[in-house]
C-alpha cells in the first residue's frame, strides 16, 4: 500500500489515487501504468489514447501550485507514464519488455546471426567494408548501392515486425503453450535487433563518407 | 496567489506577457509603450545598472561632435564600465568555451574558470546576473504597469538549450528574486500561441532564427495535446552570426587594431544590423562608418548579402533535415510550418525555408512577441486557468542524449535524445574492489560516441557504502529529467532500501552556495522597489489632480457654490499636506475623495463649454 501525498488516504499501488485523483508516484510495471492487462497485442491508437488520457491526469503542469509532495509525486508518475508508453508502443521492445515480466531474457548470445540472415550480413558487410576502404569518386556509387540496400533491409524489418505482430494476438491466445511461445517471441526479437543494428551499421558507414 | 507571468528572455529582446481573460498580452514598457525590451546591460564603473534603451546609449561607439570631429564614448569595459549585449550566447558556458571571435568583445576575468565572468573594475558578473537584470527590469515593467506584484514565472528558452544553459536560466530568475515555475522551449512556446490563435492541427514545424539562437521543433498538436516530435538546433546560430558577416565586410580595409577596437566595431555592428534589416525589404544597402580620419562606406545589394548568408541558412536546413529524420517524418508529411524569431524576417531564409517544406511558412503572429505571447499561455495552463482551452497539454522532450561514462571514456546513453519529458531511468552500480567506500559516476551530454567529446554535465559520488566486497553493493540510481528539461539524481542502496545522499559537483555554471552569497550581496531591493515606485505614481496623480483644479477653480470660478468650494478646499488642504508623506494609501485615497468632489463641478464647466461651442456656432451662423 502507498499513501496519497494529497488525500492521505492509503491506496493500493496505482498511477493516481482512486480517492482524489492525485498522482500517486507509485511504482509500477509498464502494463499497470497504463492500466492495461498484460497482452502481447495492442492497438496502437487506444494505446494512445490511455497515454493522452492519463496524461492529463498527472502531469506537471496540472500540479505546478501544489505542495512539493504532490509536484514530487507528479513528476515520478508522469516518467514512469511517458516510459511505459514509450516501451510498450514499438513491438519490439513490447515483446522485450514483456519476456523480461515473464522472467526471461533475451540472452546476450541471442545476437549471433540468425542462418536466414547469413548470407544478407555478408553481403551487407562487403559492401560497407568496400564504401569505406574507398575515397576517391567511385565512392558515391558506392553508397548509392549502400543506400538502396538499406531501404531493403528497411523493409524486411517492416515484414519481420508484422509477423511478429501478428504472432502477437496468436500467442495472446493461447498463452498455455508457454515454451513455443517464448522462443518464437525470442527468435523473431533478435532477427529485428540484427537487422536494426546492421541498418545502424550502414547509416554509420554512409555518414562518415558524407563528413569526407 | 499572484498571478503567473511569461517571460521571453531573447537574446537580442526581452518581452513580458500575461494571460488577460482567454487571451495572451504583451506588457508594453508604461512610458514608451515598446512592447520590446532591449536585452542589454550596462554597468557604470560604480556599479550602476541600466537595462535595455538606456544601456544601448552607453555602448562603446563612434559619434560627431557639433564641430563635425569624430570621438569615441561609452563605457568600453574594465575600469570604465561595461554593456553586455546577447548575454544569452554566454548562458551556462564555461570560461573556456566563449568563442575565440567573441574574446575580445569583452572584457573577460578569465578564460578558465566553470563560468564566463565579465570584468568591471574589481568586480566580476555572471552571465545569469546579467539576465537577472533584465528579469528585473521587466519585472518592474509589469509591476508599472499593472501596478500588481509579479513574484512567479514561465521564462522560455531555446529548445536545443542543454541542463547547463537551463541551469543557468533558472539561477538568473533565482537572483531576479523570481519564482521560475517553468522553463519552456521557445517553438514550443510558439506552437502554443499559434495553436491558440488559429486552432491549428496536425503536424507542425517550428523555424525559430532568433538573435543568437537557432531551434526546430517538430509538434503533433491534436485535442488540445502539444506533442513535440524531434527537436534540433543550434545554440550559436541567429542574428548576430548575419551581423558580423557584414561587419566584417564593412571592416575588411582596416588595420586589425582598428577592427578589435570596440568603439569601431560596435559602430560597424550598428550600420550592419541596419543594412541587414533594410535589405529586408530592399534591394541594396549602404554601410557608413565615421572614423576620425576617414569615411569608409560600402554598399551591398541583397544578391550579394544572401551569397554571404547562405553558408548559415544552409546549417539551419541541415538541423530541419535531422530533426525530420528523427521525427521519422519526410518534408512533405508537415502540415504546416511556422516562422518565428526576427531574422525570420529576411526573405532568404523564408524562401529556402520554404523551398526544403514544400509549402510556404505561416507567419501571421508577429515572429518578435509570439514566444513571449505562447509564454503567458503557458502560465495560464499553470494557473489552471486557460478558460475553454484549460484541456492544452504539453509534452516537450528532451533535445540531448544524457548518458554517463563508462570503462573506456565511451559515453553509455541512459536516455536519448528527444525522448518526452519528464522522464526517468534507474540504474543499477555496484563497487569493483573490496571495501570501495565511493563510487564516482560522471553525467555527460551529447551525441557523440566518446564521453570525452560530449559535454560534461556534473561529477557526483555515491556514498559512503558499507565496506563490503566487490560486486556485493547494489546502488540503484534514478536519472530524471524534470518538465523543465533539468536533471536530477537519486539514488539508493538496493539491499536497505535507503536514500543515498547525491553530492553533485555540475561541471559548469554556478553553485548554490555561490547563488546564496550573489543572493545576499545584491541588496534585494525589489519588494520595496515597488512600494517606493508606487508611491511616486499617487504623488504624481496629486499633483495632477491638483494642478488641474487650482486652473479650474480660476477659470470657472463662478461655476461653484460657496459649500461646495468649502468641501473642496478642505479636502485639498488634507491632500496637500499627505502628498509629499509617505502614505501612498492615503495619498491615493484622497485624489479619488478629491476627484468624486470635484466631479460635480467637471460636469457643468463641460455642460457651460459645450453650451458656449453652441451659442458661438449660432452666432457664426446668422452672420
Amino acid at each position: 500500500m502507498v499513501q496519497c501525498p494529497s488525500c492521505a488516504r492509503p491506496s493500493e499501488p496505482r498511477l493516481t489515487c482512486l480517492e482524489c485523483g492525485s498522482p500517486l508516484g507509485a511504482e509500477l510495471d509498464c502494463f499497470a501504468a497504463l492500466d492495461l492487462p498484460r497482452t502481447l497485442a495492442l492497438d496502437p491508437r487506444e494505446l494512445e489514447r490511455i497515454y493522452h488520457e492519463a496524461g492529463r491526469r498527472v502531469h506537471p503542469d496540472r500540479f505546478a501550485t501544489g505542495t512539493p509532495a504532490v509536484r514530487q509525486a507528479s513528476l515520478k508518475s508522469t516518467a514512469l507514464l511517458t516510459r511505459s508508453y514509450r516501451t510498450l508502443r514499438d513491438p519490439v521492445s513490447r515483446g522485450r519488455y514483456w519476456l523480461e515480466l515473464m522472467g526471461e531474457k533475451l540472452a546476450e548470445n541471442n545476437k549471433g546471426v540468425a542462418p536466414e540472415l547469413a548470407e544478407l550480413v555478408f553481403d551487407v558487410q562487403e559492401q560497407l567494408g568496400e564504401l569505406r576502404e574507398t575515397q576517391n569518386g567511385s565512392a558515391n556509387v558506392l553508397a548509392a548501392a549502400v543506400k538502396e540496400r538499406r531501404g531493403e533491409l528497411e523493409e524486411l524489418v517492416a515484414r519481420t515486425q508484422e509477423e511478429l505482430e501478428r504472432n502477437f494476438a496468436r500467442w495472446d491466445g493461447r498463452a498455455g503453450e508457454r515454451q513455443e511461445l517464448v522462443s518464437g517471441l525470442k527468435s523473431a526479437l533478435s532477427k529485428i535487433a540484427y537487422l536494426r543494428t546492421l541498418t545502424r551499421d550502414i547509416d554509420r558507414a554512409l555518414e562518415s563518407v558524407t563528413a569526407h | 496567489m499572484s498571478r503567473i507571468f511569461g517571460i521571453d528572455l531573447g537574446t537580442t529582446n526581452s518581452l513580458i506577457a500575461v494571460m488577460e481573460g482567454e487571451r495572451p498580452q504583451i506588457i508594453a514598457d508604461p512610458q514608451t509603450g515598446n512592447p520590446l525590451l532591449p536585452s542589454v546591460v550596462a554597468i557604470a564603473p560604480q556599479g550602476e545598472v541600466f537595462v535595455g534603451e538606456r544601456a544601448i546609449a552607453m555602448e562603446p561607439h563612434l559619434t560627431a561632435e557639433r564641430n563635425g570631429r569624430i570621438h569615441a564614448i561609452g563605457f568600453e569595459g574594465g575600469e570604465a564600465g561595461a554593456v553586455v549585449r546577447s548575454a544569452k550566447r554566454y548562458m551556462g558556458l564555461g570560461g573556456d568555451e566563449v568563442a575565440t571571435e567573441d574574446r575580445h568583445r569583452y572584457s573577460f576575468a578569465d578564460f578558465a574558470g566553470p563560468v564566463v565572468r565579465f570584468a568591471v573594475g574589481n568586480r566580476t558578473y555572471t552571465p545569469s546576473q546579467i539576465s537577472a537584470e533584465i528579469l528585473r527590469a521587466l519585472k518592474a515593467r509589469a509591476e508599472d504597469a499593472l501596478s500588481e506584484k509579479v513574484e512567479r514565472v514561465v521564462v522560455t528558452v531555446p529548445a536545443y538549450f542543454n541542463d547547463g544553459q537551463r541551469q543557468a536560466t533558472k539561477d538568473a530568475g533565482r537572483l531576479a528574486g523570481l519564482d521560475v515555475v517553468r522553463l519552456v522551449n521557445e517553438p514550443t512556446a510558439a506552437s502554443l500561441a499559434y495553436g491558440l490563435h488559429q486552432m491549428a492541427e496536425g503536424r507542425v514545424a517550428v523555424y525559430d532564427l532568433g538573435g543568437g539562437t537557432f531551434d526546430i521543433s517538430i509538434l503533433n498538436i491534436k485535442g488540445g495535446i502539444f506533442e513535440v516530435l524531434a527537436t534540433n538546433g543550434d545554440t550559436h546560430l541567429g542574428g548576430d552570426d548575419f551581423d558580423r558577416l557584414l561587419v566584417d565586410l564593412l571592416l575588411e580595409d582596416l588595420p586589425d587594431q582598428m577592427r578589435l577596437d570596440r568603439h569601431v566595431w560596435n559602430s560597424a555592428r550598428l550600420a550592419a544590423e541596419a543594412a541587414k534589416k533594410q535589405l529586408s525589404d530592399h534591394d541594396e544597402a549602404e554601410m557608413t562608418l565615421r572614423l576620425p580620419d576617414r569615411e569608409v562606406r560600402k554598399s551591398i545589394s541583397r544578391a550579394e548579402f544572401e551569397r554571404m548568408a547562405d553558408a548559415l541558412v544552409s546549417r539551419s536546413l541541415e538541423r530541419c533535415r535531422m530533426a525530420l529524420a528523427d521525427a521519422q517524418l519526410a518534408p512533405a508529411d508537415v502540415d504546416a510550418v511556422v516562422l518565428v524569431g526576427g531574422s525570420t524576417r529576411m526573405p532568404l531564409v523564408r524562401r529556402r525555408v520554404a523551398e526544403l517544406f514544400g509549402r510556404e511558412p505561416l507567419c501571421s503572429l508577429d515572429p518578435d512577441q509570439v514566444v513571449a505571447l505562447g509564454a503567458a499561455v503557458q502560465a495560464g495552463v499553470l494557473m489552471g486557468s486557460t478558460g475553454s482551452r484549460g484541456d492544452i497539454l504539453l509534452l516537450d522532450v528532451v533535445p540531448l542524449s544524457l548518458g554517463i561514462e563508462t570503462m573506456g571514456g565511451v559515453m553509455e546513453r541512459l536516455i536519448h535524445r528527444n525522448t518526452t519529458i519528464p522522464t526517468s531511468v534507474a540504474e543499477g552500480f555496484t563497487t569493483a574492489v573490496d571495501n570501495q567506500t565511493h563510487v564516482d559516476i560522471h553525467v555527460v551530454q551529447g551525441e557523440r560516441e566518446l564521453a570525452g567529446d560530449c559535454r560534461s554535465l556534473a561529477r557526483f559520488k555515491l556514498g559512503p557504502i558499507e565496506l563490503q566486497p566487490a560486486g556485493v553493493p547494489r546502488i540503484e540510481v534514478t536519472f530524471l529529467i524534470d518538465a523543465n528539461g533539468i536533471l536530477n539524481v537519486t539514488a539508493r542502496d538496493q539491499r536497505t532500501g535507503r536514500e543515498h545522499s547525491v553530492d553533485i559537483k555540475p561541471s559548469y555554471g554556478l553553485t548554490d552556495e555561490e547563488i546564496e552569497r550573489m543572493l545576499e550581496e545584491s541588496i534585494d531591493l525589489g519588494e520595496q522597489d515597488l512600494e517606493q515606485r508606487m508611491l511616486i505614481g499617487a504623488r504624481n496623480d496629486a499633483a495632477q489632480m491638483l494642478g488641474a483644479l487650482a486652473k479650474q477653480l480660476g477659470e470657472y470660478g463662478s461655476l461653484i457654490q460657496a459649500d461646495e468650494r468649502g468641501r473642496i478646499e478642505e479636502c485639498v488642504s488634507r491632500l496637500e499636506a499627505a502628498r509629499n508623506g509617505t502614505d501612498r494609501a492615503y495619498i491615493s485615497a484622497l485624489v479619488e475623495e478629491l476627484n468624486q468632489l470635484t466631479t460635480p463641478f467637471a460636469e457643468r464647466i463641460m455642460d457651460y463649454a459645450i453650451s458656449r461651442a453652441l451659442e458661438k456656432k449660432s452666432v457664426e451662423e446668422l452672420s
